[in-house]
């Protein structure tokens, strides 16, 4: 159905010309499913976008041919291209968060499509079309007259597979379609794709990083590595006899829940010196957050309802909360880091209330409590340079003194986490991958010798062969240098593996906590549940899910799962969770 | 839900003009010019040497305008005058009101400033948007830095550079003026088209000066908006060029425009002042300029104040339409 022979794909650049893709041959038949998994910039999306004829200036097709059917689309004219997209192949763009127009409503995004490609529909017709593509994605119909910012993650990547298929295309293409979302919604969201690839019989090719999602979806495999395909075949084959040793390297970087673990099994050193006192080094008592709700507005949104604990820091610790978008937990982290204020309840830092700290306290707070964020393109300022981020803390806290002293300890930052000093030290962020910004980060943060670190979804934005890599850095911050750790992360798998304590937040409540071996290897509130069933696994023989129907599972776990009362587990010496009357 | 927000919104703009109209009232009390004497000045100038009494006159019209009264009296007489809009008597120009000099100006204003406003906005915005998406038009890309250098030159420049070589050198336009001597003030074509011809000159001066702030404000939220991912699926839909230009990258582009546009309404009467005086415009612009010569308290005040609620209206009236334009900005039904 879709052929693409010896297709090459050119970036001319300053020192020659980058081959994108190289001497790609992909063969598709009707109604079958394929995913191209590779790490960002192996070409993938690339391959995808010469397929669409979607490719930016300057780059350029200069050799192969596509062929859709007996259509030759390098071939076409552009109105016939024009034509061609979304009604014969449509694609999904990545990042379908911002993916629709914020100032149309949903149905008359899908209403464009099918007059620009049908002519005039008559507005009733229009209508139903539209209420039907809707409802096919399972969303109701109301939904169809509201604006995207009106909508969550989940339901706009939904909202795009309604438009992407309402006009029944050959091809659909769905580039890393779930890569914001959490593991619940991700699964809800495949489902849905599948089933209304299925309806229409059109085949998919889904591109993505995740081993496991291929795994649970695609029926044959492209391994993409430096615009080259390493390896292809049906998925089965593959990951039982995976031949390259990078296809290897990517199923190994699959973290599983259970089995060995994919990082060095060291038992944590004593704390050397890292805290004062007697005081636990975190407390939150009785600690809440509301959001919004003023005197005109109506009542506020709870964020965290009342939750107590303390970590005691003199044996450091990796903590894990986990849960999914809206459940509270990162609001949980940044009142740790002081920059939100708890609503009731108080926030203790070695044994002083965060709220009533004078301005240089709040200060030596910084030091002492560092933060990763998610987002590694949004964390450095564009404008400096690698060096000067660096530096900025160990002036800022006198630390080091002179230039001279300065530039060791950044070198030294740098090697801490694996990167080499004179390669990055004079750049600028953005020409870093996104895997070294994130490095840098954690080397940033490392820079002031902190005693407690809050690392939000450190890894949720860069791709599954680095997320080992650094998810060990933070690991070795443990161990080596007795930082206790607050991970925060939607990834239960990767939490089962680097935690000493994991709490499941729910709705802002905590359903479950205790040792990772317990709950997760051994879940016992329905919501704990739904989370690790949603996993999907890089095992082909396994069922994703426990229900053939994710929506169904869903719904009949997080029923369950509001009414049952939160679980805890067996204690954990460093760390007591106390239940919030 | 809304009517909270239209009642908030509300009381915002009452206390907004009532300390604009605060400063409006200190601010000239401020010179040590007095109006009264500078028209007794001139009445004495005007007439036979010792018929008047200057000492007696002075405080004749210092009790006939409230200028005897404390100063905080005074105050409180100008509040409750602006809030009933009732304008007092002009100092210099006793005993015409003020609300009627303003009648009579502000047409003239309004007519200029918001047509040539509104054409520099359209042309401006339009030319902007193209310049980013027909790239292939090496016409457009040529017009970018022309429109740079029109932007820098001072309006009244402009003004007085079309003066000199369209008006006076080629005699196409009348050199100035709001309409010709000869002509009869009536509500006919004749009249109309007069009036046309007179504000083609100042219109275009206008236009030419501000069609670059519009074209470049446009081109910038252009190349932003054409790196929006919708845009990236827009193209994915093999939606029609038009479309996607229209729908797609403009309506979105051209919303913080709009915002600029209602702040430059509110601003057009300051904007004018320059332009009719170069023009000989008879609009609020010149009676403003003269108020201010012989510190006219009353005809200040009252012009000022006409800003002050031009301004906190154009932005009221953004403030309920921008919703209907930017869905993100709606408050959500309870």
């Amino acid at each position: 159905m879709l052929a693409i022979k010896d297709l090459c794909v050119d970036f001319p650049v300053m020192t020659g010309i980058v081959h994108a893709v190289a001497d790609v041959d992909i063969s598709i038949g009707s109604g079958k499913r394929v995913g191209f998994v590779g790490e960002s910039g192996s070409g993938k999306t690339t391959t995808a976008l010469a397929v669409m004829r979607m490719i930016k200036k300057p780059g350029e097709v200069s050799k192969g041919q596509i062929l859709l059917g007996e259509t030759d689309i390098l071939a076409l004219s552009s109105e016939e291209m024009r034509q061609t997209r979304l009604r014969r192949i449509s694609y999904i763009p990545q990042g379908a968060m911002n993916s629709l127009n914020p100032v149309m409503r949903i149905e008359q995004q899908i209403w464009d499509g099918i007059v620009d490609h049908e002519g005039a529909v008559s507005r009733s017709e229009l209508k139903r079309r539209s209420d039907e593509a809707i409802e096919g994605v399972g969303l109701p119909a109301r939904v169809a007259r509201m604006f995207p910012h009106e909508l969550s993650g989940g339901m706009k990547q939904r909202a795009c597979i309604a438009i992407a298929t309402a006009l029944k295309p050959e091809l659909i293409i769905a580039d890393e379609p779930t890569s914001a979302l959490d593991v619940i919604t991700q699964r809800q969201v495949m489902e849905t794709l599948e089933n209304a690839q299925e309806a229409i019989g059109s085949a998919l090719i889904l591109i993505g990083h995740d081993m496991g999602l291929m795994a649970q979806c695609v029926d044959e495999l492209m391994v993409m590595k430096d615009g080259r395909i390493v390896e292809r075949g049906a998925i089965r084959d593959i990951f039982k006899y995976p031949e390259h040793p990078y296809t290897r390297q990517l199923i190994a970087s699959v973290p599983s829940i259970g089995g060995e673990s994919f990082l060095p099994n060291v038992s944590a050193t004593t704390a050397n010196g890292q805290k004062q006192g007697d005081a636990p080094l975190l407390e939150f008592d009785g600690v809440s957050k509301v959001y919004g709700g003023g005197f005109f507005s109506k009542k506020g949104n709870t964020a965290l309802y009342p939750v107590s604990f303390a970590l005691d820091g003199s044996r450091p610790m990796i903590i894990s909360i986990v849960g999914q978008s809206g459940s509270g937990k990162s609001t949980m982290g940044s009142l740790m880091l002081g920059f939100n204020r708890a609503t009731t309840g108080v926030v203790r830092f070695e044994g002083r209330d965060m709220a009533i700290m004078k301005r240089h306290e709040v200060k030596g707070l910084r030091r002492h409590i560092q933060a990763v964020f998610q987002d590694p393109y949004g964390a450095f300022n564009p404008y400096y340079r690698v060096e000067r981020a660096l530096s900025l803390p160990l002036r800022r806290f006198g630390i080091a003194q002179g230039a001279a002293e300065i530039r060791e300890r950044c070198a030294e930052a740098c090697l801490g986490v694996g990167l080499d000093p004179a390669r990055i030290i004079g750049r600028f962020p953005h020409e870093l991958s996104g895997g070294q910004r994130q490095r840098l980060m954690v080397a940033r943060a490392l820079m002031l010798s902190p005693k407690l670190l809050v690392a939000d979804e450190p890894v949720s934005m860069v791709d599954a062969s680095l997320r080992a890599s650094i998810l060990k850095n933070l690991y070795d911050l443990k161990d080596k240098h007795g930082i206790s750790i607050v991970y925060i992360t939607h990834d239960l798998a990767t939490a089962y593996h680097v935690s000493d304590f994991v709490i499941v937040l729910h709705e802002g409540h905590v359903a479950e906590a205790g040792a990772p071996k317990e709950v997760i290897g051994d879940p016992q509130h329905p919501y704990t549940r739904l989370l690790i069933n949603s996993i999907p696994w890089p095992d082909v023989d396994r069922q994703w899910g426990t229900s053939a129907s994710a929506r169904e599972e869903t719904a009949r776990l997080m029923k369950d799962a509001r009414d049952h009362p939160p679980v805890d587990r067996s204690a954990v010496p460093g760390f007591v969770l106390a239940r919030a009357s | 839900m809304y009517l909270i927000y239209l009642t908030k919104r509300l009381v915002m703009l009452f206390l907004v003009v009532v300390t604009a109209a605060t400063l409006n009232f200190f601010i000239p009390r401020l010179s040590d010019k007095s109006p009264v004497l500078e028209k007794i000045t001139e009445m004495s100038e005007s007439s036979a040497p010792g018929s008047v009494n200057m000492q007696e006159l002075l405080v004749i019209f210092n009790e006939r305008f409230g200028l005897d009264k404390p100063l905080l009296q005074q105050y409180f007489d100008y509040l409750g005058d602006m809030l009933t809009l009732d304008l007092n008597y002009s100092i210099t120009s006793y005993p015409t009101r003020v609300a009627d000099m303003i009648l009579a100006a502000l047409p003239w204003t309004l007519g200029l400033m918001v047509t040539s406003t509104l054409i520099a906005f359209l042309v401006g915005s339009v030319l902007g948007a193209l310049t980013v998406w027909r790239k292939d038009l090496k016409l457009l890309q040529f017009f970018v830095p022309v429109v740079m250098v029109f932007s820098a030159i001072p309006f009244y420049l402009i003004g007085l550079i079309l003066i000199y070589f369209v008006a006076y050198r080629g005699g196409y336009f009348p050199i100035g003026g709001g309409y010709s001597l000869t002509a009869f003030p009536a509500w006919d074509w004749e009249f109309a088209s007069d009036v046309l011809y007179h504000s083609i000159l100042p219109g275009t001066s206008i236009v030419i000066a501000s069609i670059g702030i519009w074209a470049l404000g446009m081109r910038g939220m252009m190349v932003t908006v054409q790196g929006e991912d919708y845009m990236n699926f827009a193209e994915a839909k093999g939606l029609k060029s038009r479309r996607v230009f229209l729908r797609y990258a403009v309506r979105n582009a051209v919303l913080p425009q709009v915002t600029q546009l209602a702040l430059f309404m509110g601003q057009l009467v300051t904007g004018a002042i320059l332009v009719e005086i170069v023009f000989g415009y008879p609009g609020m612009g010149s009676l403003l300029l003269q108020a201010v010569d012989y510190l006219d308290y009353y005809t200040i005040y009252g012009i000022v104040f006409v800003l002050i609620l031009a301004v906190a209206v154009s932005m009221l009236i953004l403030d309920l339409i921008y919703p209907l334009l930017d869905p993100r900005t709606r408050h959500h039904r309870a």
